[in-house]
């Protein structure tokens, strides 16, 4: 990080937290002997294909498998007829393989195991599938209208979290959230300026460089083995358990190292399909490796989004009323989605006091792929919209963007639109926009010369400023679980469940072990992989959420494991507990610190020089759950929604080429208000990639359809995400440090918050270089391009005066 | 799943190909293999060609450059004997997808794989190139300009290979510009190739603007007649382009495209600022060659 408060990172008071730690396992990922899901080969494996659906939406009349079935060397193969049981999180509306109907092109109709790879395909090209293909549903505004054909008749009967979850069944919506504060009419008749708009933004993919890899082993017992590319590996054995009726503990999920999530791999996704191979199969282990355009077509996406806002404000800028609904495009299921809807919603305002407010936000079916958890769970789409919003209104009011959102936002003492009270505890959202406008000059107007340049060379230079805002989504009792043992030489090992897929979790966790202990950090090891039999529970790797949870978790191991330990030296030393301490791998008296027992003599019972042994083996077992969250009341949404807030702000100079259209990111700044930084490092991997996946979604990225609803970017070629050549000419970081009270060491959450309002921040800033505003996503040189040749024919000065027209005021507050 | 050949001699490769069905030629496999494997095309056999010593030779001679089949891009901006006169070719090479896919993309398979938006093609087209190609009924010399016959289409014959390509030795200014939609690897959505001879021929061609590359052979246009004629170029240029809108590109953007990078093309020819820096070192592309 590049500013002045980089010095106050490195806290005299900790040895290891907030320090550069190295990754726990770059050298095992660098050097290429990490094992994924995908290099693990068990004796007797078979291998797998499906078959997908060509059709957006059809009734399958029948599927003739007899010719795939007599193939030699294919061992089970199964379709809809077998595969009726319904597995999913929050709204079971997905069958493991398509029964009557296909609702997405790309959907599982058919699936083959086989002795090989090239057997298991050359078997799907033989099963016949008769469809009799129905209109396709595309456009999520369609979707939703009344009286719109529906894609799942039976919602009324899929089973969901009662009093979390609103479906309206007779609809496409799978999910109605609402919140409601204050009263709208009253609110609006207060404002001397409304200003109304719509936002969309097409699906987005995750793009995991591991695809959804995943091995299953079903044996004749139904003793089931799992292995796979996931993040939850305790939810995976919950949602099989439940999916088919198995008792828990029939049940072993493994986590080898996987190669990136980003939310894709959160809850379940292929192991029931492998799983009923497996079975089919006689008990064989079979895998199945899906390939990158079976990732893009048939594994789960980002939800797209339609967004309505309607903004009431006073002359002096203060926002008096605001009415948001979204239209949640969740694709052919609901599964994980209608969560992404509910959860957001408590943020679709952002971080701004509004006192009159109606959130509507519907989760609606189309036919096109299904979306799911996606890193920042709704959010980047909520800031795209409402981040887009404040600058419009600033336009409007003739005031500085910035000053409006400082004028607005929510400080200490006021509430969130849920009714949450913010504290000097919760974090300053207005501390990280003043320091992001600073780190890029925001209001350093251009000069006159800059402005004669970029008029003769057509490259107009602009910048923007947004805030943002997550907390973790998850249900109300998510917990985590932690052990951290004492190996025979005194050093300590830490299970839990929570996954590394690149994120650095691990890392933090062995720090925040090595600080409890006083132990050197080489001196602690954690698991590399996870497996639900031998490793403590954990809810999911998602949402932000480990470094505070299962952080605390760690925290409260390691405690139990000192209390332990001074437990057992206290009787080895003749001393109280109280009189002595922990030194670096010992134990010594205080007033005497010559007396003294090494761990390596207490860790698995301490023996005296007669052989007369003590204690046994030292494990430390901790735990947290999140604190105080609640449901919210279902007609006003009001309640506890957080554990914790993590604010931020992004600011960002860019460079539209007129001629072009390309938007070149000179300069981009972000500042999080992480509470303490864990691991400066690591904050900056996360900080720097989630800036990158956000231009990728501002500038590159949409899931593309033709009109029939096949896609049409369901590969590299036509998918493009950012390279390295796409990072922004320079990065700007810094932090805020408000402590979180109840985080470890005053730590929360940040693994998501960089790439939320991106976006905006982008979208923002091409308005001011040229005039241009975007509604919608992707700001492709060709869209950006045409917009502008609008521009330039309906009113031919408005893009020097885009730029012109935007005379910042000084900020003020 | 197609056989694979490996043949070490031009006999051997001729004596495979006699009534063995379809056989694709594998150079760098960039393409070959991504089709393959998603089912795009099907053939009884692949048959790699970079053992044959024929095709794996570069040659600088008094009347022609010649790259061997087996030359990939990362080797063309490596050889010295590619010089700054073949600035086209050289910047089409660094411009192709990115360093890891150059290190096996060759030029001869990028001509062959016949993408109307291949990259090499106009560059290839703008220096008069011409492919060598040999069967067992002997050998042939094709003009580029009369190769392409449609998209992914070729006046090959299936037995016939393609050994090299051919340049004829020349002095003069020119460039490839390619427009994309990341600055990494991709595609381009739109490319012109331009080349002016020191004698005064003007060549311009077009990529992924029509079912195969576009050739315009302006002729000798004397340095003096540039700037009276800068807009029938241009117009001719625009005129010949018949882009289709799709994923990458909408067509409108494509033709704004194309006539930019030509107006950028002839203005640099007449302001002279084209070409005076063009023996880049042989490393990855510059960032502005994305849009340059």
């Amino acid at each position: 990080m590049t500013t002045a408060t980089t010095a106050t990172l490195a806290n005299k008071e900790h040895r290891y937290i907030g320090k550069p730690v190295k990754r726990h396992d770059g050298f095992e990922k660098v050097t290429g002997q990490a094992q994924y899901a995908g290099d693990i080969k068990l004796s007797g494996m078979l291998y797998a294909k499906m078959k997908t659906s060509p059709h957006a939406h059809a009734r399958i009349l029948s599927i003739d498998a007899s010719r795939a079935r007599a193939l030699p060397g294919v061992r089970s193969v199964i379709t809809g007829e077998h595969g009726t049981a319904k597995v999913g999180i929050y709204m079971q509306d997905k069958s493991v393989i398509a029964t009557d109907y296909v609702r997405y092109a790309g959907e599982v109709v058919a699936a083959v195991a086989a002795d090989t790879l090239r057997i298991a395909e050359q078997a799907i090209e033989l099963i016949e599938v008769e469809y009799e293909p129905l209109p396709a549903l595309l456009d999520v505004c369609e979707a939703a209208a009344e009286g719109a054909p529906l894609i799942h008749p039976d919602l009324g009967s899929y089973a969901h979290s009662e009093g979390v979850f609103f479906p309206e069944p007779g609809t496409n919506i799978a999910n109605h959230t609402r919140i409601r504060r204050g009263n709208m009419e009253a609110g609006f008749a207060e404002a001397d300026i409304i200003l109304e708009n719509t936002f969309s933004q097409k699906q987005v993919f995750h793009v995991p460089l591991e695809t959804h890899v995943t091995i299953v082993q079903w044996a004749l017992d139904d003793q089931i083995k799992i292995w796979c590319s996931g993040q939850s590996p305790f939810s995976v054995r919950d949602l099989f358990a439940i999916g088919f009726e198995i008792d828990r503990n029939k049940i072993e999920v493994n986590i080898p190292f996987v190669g990136g999530g980003f939310g894709g791999k959160a809850g379940i996704h292929l192991e029931p399909l492998v799983g009923l191979l497996s079975r089919a199969a006689g008990g064989r282990p079979v895998k199945l490796v899906p390939t990158r355009e079976e990732e893009c077509a048939t594994l789960p996406c980002r939800q797209g989004q339609f967004a309505r806002i309607k903004t009431g404000c006073k002359k002096d800028g203060t926002i008096v009323a605001e009415a948001v609904e979204i239209l949640w495009d969740a694709g052919a299921y609901a599964d994980y989605g209608v969560n992404i809807g509910r959860a957001s919603s408590t943020s679709a305002c952002g971080p701004y006091y509004i006192p009159n407010v109606c959130i509507d936000a519907k989760t609606v079916y189309t036919n096109k792929l299904f979306g799911t958890a996606y890193r920042g769970f709704g959010h980047p789409e909520c800031f795209f919209a409402i981040e887009r919003q404040r600058d419009l209104m600033a336009r409007e009011l003739g005031m500085d963007p910035t000053d409006f959102r400082l004028k607005n936002m929510l400080y200490p003492g006021l509430t969130t639109v849920t009714g949450e009270l913010v504290t000097e505890n919760t974090g300053r959202p207005d501390k990280c926009l003043k320091s992001a406008a600073r780190m890029i000059d925001l209001h350093t107007p251009y000069t006159e010369a800059e402005k004669a340049e970029m008029r003769l060379s057509g490259k107009y230079r602009a910048k923007a400023a947004c805030v943002l805002q997550k907390a973790p989504a998850m249900p109300t009792w998510s917990a985590s679980s932690a052990l951290v043992q004492m190996n025979e030489d005194g050093s300590v090992r830490i299970s839990v469940s929570g996954v590394d897929y690149g994120q650095g979790t691990y890392t933090v966790l062995q720090q925040i072990v090595a600080e409890r202990l006083n132990l050197p950090i080489e001196k602690v090891n954690i698991n590399r992989s996870v497996n639900t039999t031998l490793s403590p529970y954990d809810w999911q790797t998602v949402a932000s959420r480990m470094t505070v949870i299962c952080g605390m978790a760690v925290a409260d191991a390691a405690d139990d494991l000192k209390r332990q330990t001074l437990e057992i030296a206290a009787i080895a030393l003749r001393a109280s507990v109280h009189e002595i301490a922990l030194g670096e791998g010992y134990v010594y008296v205080m007033q005497n610190p010559h007396l003294r027992v090494g761990f390596d003599k207490l860790a698995i019972g301490y023996v005296y020089e007669n052989g007369n042994a003590i204690g046994g083996p030292l494990i430390g077992r901790g735990r947290a759950i999140a604190q105080g969250l609640s449901n919210l009341d279902p007609e006003t949404g009001q309640g506890k929604a957080a554990i914790d807030w993590t604010y931020g702000a992004h600011a960002v100079e860019l460079e539209v080429d007129t001629n072009t259209g390309d938007i070149e990111v000179l300069q981009f700044a972000n500042c999080l208000d992480v509470g303490q930084v864990m691991n400066e490092q690591l904050l900056r991997g996360q900080t720097v990639g989630g800036i990158l996946q956000g231009i990728g979604c501002a500038l590159s990225e949409a899931v593309n359809y033709n009109d029939q609803g096949k896609m049409i970017t369901n590969n590299f070629t036509d998918y493009k995400i950012p390279t390295f050549k796409d990072m922004p000419g320079e990065i700007k970081l810094d932090v805020v440090q408000t402590p979180q009270l109840d985080g470890p060491y005053g730590a929360r959450g940040a693994g998501e918050h960089p790439l939320i309002s991106v976006t905006a921040v982008i979208a923002n800033a091409l308005a001011n270089a040229t005039g241009a505003q975007f509604h919608d996503l992707p700001l492709s040189a060709t869209r950006v391009h045409a917009k502008l040749e609008e521009l330039r024919e309906g009113q031919v000065n408005e893009i020097a005066e885009g730029m012109e027209n935007f005379e910042p005021t000084a900020c003020t507050a | 799943m197609p056989g694979f050949l490996q043949p070490t001699t031009l006999e051997e490769a001729f004596a495979l190909l006699d009534g063995k069905g379809e056989t694709r030629f594998l150079a760098g496999g960039t393409d070959l293999l991504v089709l393959l494997r998603l089912g795009a095309i099907s053939c009884d056999n692949v048959m790699d060609v970079k053992r044959i010593p024929e095709l794996s030779t570069l040659r600088l001679t008094d009347e022609t450059l010649e790259i061997g089949a087996a030359w990939t891009c990362n080797q063309i901006l490596a050889a010295p004997e590619v010089g700054s006169e073949y600035a086209p070719l050289r910047q089409a090479s660094a411009a192709l997808a990115n360093s890891l896919l150059r290190n096996r993309a060759t030029l001869v398979g990028n001509i062959c794989n016949a993408s109307p938006g291949g990259d090499m093609l106009p560059a290839c087209l703008v220096l008069e190139g011409s492919v060598v190609a040999a069967s067992s009924r002997g050998e042939r010399t094709i003009a580029l300009k009369d190769f392409f016959t449609g998209v992914k289409k070729n006046v090959l014959k299936p037995d016939e290979i393609v050994l090299r390509t051919v340049f004829p030795r020349t002095q003069g200014r020119g460039t490839y510009l390619k427009k994309k939609r990341i600055h990494g690897h991709d595609l381009a959505q739109v490319s012109v190739a331009g080349f002016y001879a020191d004698d005064g021929h003007l060549r311009l061609a077009l990529g992924a603007v029509a079912i195969t590359p576009l050739l315009l052979d302006f002729g000798v246009i004397p340095a003096a007649e540039l700037p009276a004629r800068r807009t029938e170029i241009i117009e001719a240029v625009a005129a010949a382009a018949k882009p289709i809108t799709d994923v990458r590109a909408s067509r409108e953007y494509r033709l704004a495209m194309g006539r930019l990078f030509t107006e950028r093309i002839i203005d640099g020819l007449i302001d002279g600022s084209l070409g005076l820096a063009e023996d880049r070192p042989c490393t990855t592309p510059a960032r502005e060659a994305v849009t340059a």
